[in-house]
């Protein structure tokens, strides 16, 4: 069959209203994601319409700047060691291995998700800080004589958070992975003489490997371009920062975008990588359907290692929540090593004062529009890749999964610099750009969520609808939506509450008081001398208790298959 | 009841043509099976009359209805899938009342209806549970009184019984066959399973690679098989090539490759001398003898030698080495209480009759 005949063939089954859908969608993603990014990309590459690298030379000649990008890179790269280094053990034990108190464990491991580590800081600033809580108590035991900088001046601080927060992430996908190998793959290999390290390394590890990966991608970028946590560390000598620093320069200083352009590149690269590692040895499991994984009981003198682990290593992760909850209540913290008094004021005035009232408003109001968005579009896209064929379908599927391997700061910016001269100027009403940049941001979760709901609910459940006289829109309704429904509710629960938390977009976006979100509001107020970090703790953990209310319903409607959702 | 006629309907996917220009013509209250090898087409074609594709060319009439515009939801169909495809949010009952409620049936007759179509199935007593309460057989008949309740004018079978195992798939069978014959509904029923269609089918078609083979009663195509593709799909067949040296009103005469000859019936179409062709012979028509004895005078009689013999009780299976080199299936009904060994010669003969003769 020739070309020809192939395109006409295609033509033919093509689903002229998914084509059309489809052209709409592209469109958004044309607009929102594409447009600013080729934006930058052209303010980084020419000065007027004159080519030139000027700029990606100073950051290899410029001291300062050369300096700032290793110390991102190394932060990335710190951080996601120090998290493999934990999560790694942790989700095979968890997986692997039954012990008391296990159940209760699975709980508390997901509440570093829940406050992003910028919020963690403004706490550990009080615990760690030259003249902190932990420095007090030691030298007030004499065990040192001066105060030690357990920051390394924000470059240790900044990992430290880091990976307090994200190690979650690589840890559900590692157990997710690891609960998906077949036991008779590795009861094979026992069979074959195969054990111990040796099978782990042989066998287990590689099966495991895909899903350790999805997420050592999560916490790489992450860690690579949070703006949040080293703002809070007042440490400049980083990439983001400086970004956020240039927004104001953008139409004379070109620097902005070369150092944007530089950290989506670098993100990029190493999504690539990681998927084609992972790729290349993503193997199907022999469908057996469900599979119990091989769960082995540890008692006596071995679980004191499981307890001194995970107590160590899980909560020492919730020492940040714990640190911003004490100072969120702490009356007067200075210079001592807890507070010398108690007070529920901070949350009054979380509760009361025009910025923070305003700001959890507006929270809101921008979570529930790009919420919106996202479900609309995440089961519209789903729905097309799960049930229809049209020209270009993989080329919406990767599209619609990019926002994963985009860094926020990215996206923040390429949208003050493609619409500050449109409409949609954010420097007088930043609103839309928000929501658009949260929703944009948070569809893959929105998508992955419908059309998994969409797979796991056969065709011919729809097909045997239609054929007992039921038009397809009453089969969508009656049928389908029912089936799908839990999937589409958790993956928007995610996307909102991860718009109710955002840092990036938040910080570089809303410039103007009055649209403040929850996260740009505490980052206003910890600057604010007095009482600002109090405030801004007790209005962190206000915003943690909606996105914990939030992710428990999650959990609840997805089960054990949440942490999928996570994957990059 | 309605006659569903299909007329050179040809499906295409990508450029794999999954259906080739094939015409059927089911009559009115009849269980007509489409028969074949998997991907052979039968499950598209089924598709094909369900409206869940459309035919690349040709047209699928209802009576003298065109259907090839008319969507899935108003042919009024019903259709019990391969897995059920029962849906999981229901129960067995509002599974089965849903069709009715979609066609806003009046509650009253609404509730009657289901409850008859679940004693037809007789699964009255199951009609609370969901589908994750009940065994596959159960399923299975909460999936067939979904599709009978709405009174379709066409019942269609995808291969509604190869996810049960086998004891209940001989108890279903019969009771598919009666539900269907005491609603006399058209039904097109798709398998792969040739007992299936042997024991229930009024008619069958026989399809191979998009296109249909043969249609016939089940003892039409297990008797005549119309080419070596059937023969050895319905039913087993040893295949022997030959030549025809000589053709008579009745009588055909083979030479085999082996150089024997082989007395054939002379088969319905054109035949010449010399010609390349092939005979089929079922093991069932083979018997087996350990000498030459004086009642055999005038029969064909071939010397062989036993590879190999599986007794089963009812029936032995024997593999034989005859006619030059080849390997020849024979079934005994009836074996008797001595055992024959492995290597012992014996003869084989068969009627003329019951060797039926294809183009090479």
């Amino acid at each position: 069959m020739g070309r020809r005949d192939y395109l006409g063939r295609l033509f033919h089954e093509t689903d002229r209203d998914a084509f059309l859908i489809f052209l709409v969608i592209m469109a958004f993603f044309g607009v929102f994601l594409i447009f600013p990014i080729l934006y930058v990309l052209r303010g980084a590459f020419f000065e007027g319409n004159r080519f030139t690298l000027t700029y990606f030379n100073l950051m290899v000649t410029d001291p300062f700047y050369r300096q700032s990008i290793m110390n991102s890179t190394m932060i990335g790269i710190f951080t996601t060691l120090l998290t493999s280094l934990f999560s790694l053990p942790l989700a095979y034990l968890m997986v692997r291995y039954d012990f008391p108190g296990k159940r209760l464990m699975q709980g508390i491991l997901l509440i570093p998700l829940v406050m992003p580590p910028f919020v963690g800081s403004i706490g550990m600033k009080q615990l760690f800080a030259r003249y902190g809580s932990v420095n007090l108590l030691l030298m007030n035991l004499s065990l040192i004589q001066r105060p030690i900088d357990w920051f390394g001046g924000g470059f240790y601080g900044v990992i430290i958070m880091e990976a307090l927060h994200l190690y979650p992430f690589m840890y559900l996908n590692t157990a997710a992975s690891l609960a998906n190998i077949d036991p008779t793959l590795e009861e094979q290999a026992e069979n074959m003489g195969s054990n111990g390290f040796h099978l782990f390394r042989t066998v287990t590890f590689p099966l495991l490997l895909p899903g350790y990966l999805a997420g050592a991608i999560i916490v790489f970028i992450w860690a690579f371009t949070d703006l949040g946590t080293p703002l809070i560390f007042e440490y400049r000598k980083v990439v983001p920062p400086i970004i956020f620093s240039m927004v104001k320069d953008i139409w004379v200083n070109p620097m902005g975008y070369s150092l944007t352009v530089m950290t989506l590149v670098v993100s990029v690269v190493f999504v690539v990588f990681a998927r084609r590692f992972s790729a290349r040895r993503s193997y199907e499991m022999l469908g057996r359907g469900h599979i119990v994984p091989r769960v082995r009981n540890i008692r006596g003198w071995k679980l004191l290692f499981v307890y001194l682990f995970l107590l160590i290593g899980v909560l020492g992760a919730l020492v940040p929540q714990l640190s911003v909850i004490m100072t969120s209540l702490a009356e007067e913290w200075f210079l001592s090593v807890l507070p010398a008094k108690w007070t529920l004021d901070y949350y009054r005035i979380v509760v009361t004062h025009d910025v923070t009232v305003s700001s959890i408003m507006n929270s809101l109001k921008y979570s529930v529009f790009s919420t919106t968005i996202d479900l609309l579009l995440g089961v519209l896209i789903g729905y097309l890749l799960a049930r229809k064929v049209f020209p270009g379908k993989d080329l919406l599927d990767s599209v619609a999964m990019l926002p994963l391997s985009i860094p926020g700061i990215v996206v923040a910016f390429g949208y003050i610099v493609a619409f500050s001269r449109t409409f949609l100027n954010p420097f007088e009403d930043p609103t839309a750009l928000l929501i658009l940049s949260y929703s944009v941001r948070r569809l893959p979760y929105t998508v992955r969520a419908a059309y998994s709901g969409f797979q796991q609910t056969s065709v011919s459940l729809e097909e045997a609808s239609l054929s007992v006289g039921a038009s397809p829109i009453r089969t969508m309704m009656s049928i389908t939506a029912p089936l799908i429904m839990a999937n589409v509710i958790a993956g928007g629960i995610i996307s909102f509450s991860a718009a109710m938390m955002e840092v990036s977009d938040s910080l570089i976006l809303a410039m103007q008081e009055e649209y403040y979100p929850i996260t740009k509001a505490i980052y206003g107020l910890n600057l604010r001398l007095g009482d600002g970090p109090y405030v801004a703790s007790a209005l962190g953990i206000v915003g943690t208790i909606l996105v914990t209310a939030c992710l428990l319903a999650a959990n609840k409607l997805l089960g054990k298959s949440m942490g999928e959702l996570f994957r990059a | 009841m309605v006659k569903v006629t299909l007329e050179g309907v040809s499906k295409l996917f990508g450029d794999f043509l999954a259906v080739d220009g094939i015409d059927i013509e089911v009559k009115e209250g009849e269980l007509f099976f489409l028969l074949g090898p998997s991907g052979c087409g039968k499950t598209t074609t089924l598709r094909v009359i369900a409206g869940f594709y459309k035919p690349d060319m040709g047209q699928v009439y209802f009576d003298k209805r065109p259907m090839n515009d008319v969507p899935p939801h108003k042919r009024n169909v019903g259709m019990v899938f391969q897995n059920y495809a029962l849906w999981p949010h229901m129960t067995s009952y509002d599974n089965v009342i849903y069709g009715l409620k979609v066609r806003k049936i009046p509650l009253s007759e609404r509730v009657r209806r289901a409850k008859e179509a679940l004693d037809i199935v007789q699964m009255r007593e199951f009609a609370m549970r969901y589908p994750n309460q009940l065994s596959g057989g159960q399923q299975q008949r909460i999936a067939l009184a979904r599709a009978i309740v709405t009174e379709p004018e066409v019942l269609l079978l995808d291969e509604p019984l190869s996810n049960l195992d086998a004891k209940l798939r001989l108890e279903t069978r019969q009771e598919i066959k009666r539900i269907q014959s005491e609603l006399s509904i058209t039904s097109i029923y798709v398998t792969h399973d040739q007992e299936e269609a042997l024991s229930m089918a009024d008619r069958m078609a026989i399809m191979n690679k998009g296109k249909i083979e043969q249609i016939g009663s089940p003892r039409e195509v297990y008797s005549n098989p119309l080419n070596s593709f059937i023969a050895g799909f319905i039913g087993e067949s040893n295949f022997v090539d030959g030549v025809v040296q000589s053709v008579s009103t009745d009588r055909v005469v083979v030479i085999a490759a082996s150089g024997d000859e082989i007395h054939a019936r002379t088969p319905i179409g054109e035949l010449e001398v010399d010609q390349k062709v092939v005979c089929s012979i079922r093991p069932e028509s083979i018997h087996i003898m350990d000498h030459v004895a004086q009642t055999s005078m005038g029969i064909q009689l071939f010397e062989a030698e036993i590879v190999s013999l599986t007794y089963y009780g009812v029936i032995e299976h024997y593999v034989l080495s005859s006619l030059g080199d080849m390997e020849i299936k024979v079934t005994n009904f009836n074996p008797e209480a001595k055992r024959r060994l492995e290597g012992e010669k014996v003869y084989v003969t068969f009627d003329p009759e019951d060797v039926d003769i294809f183009p090479y």
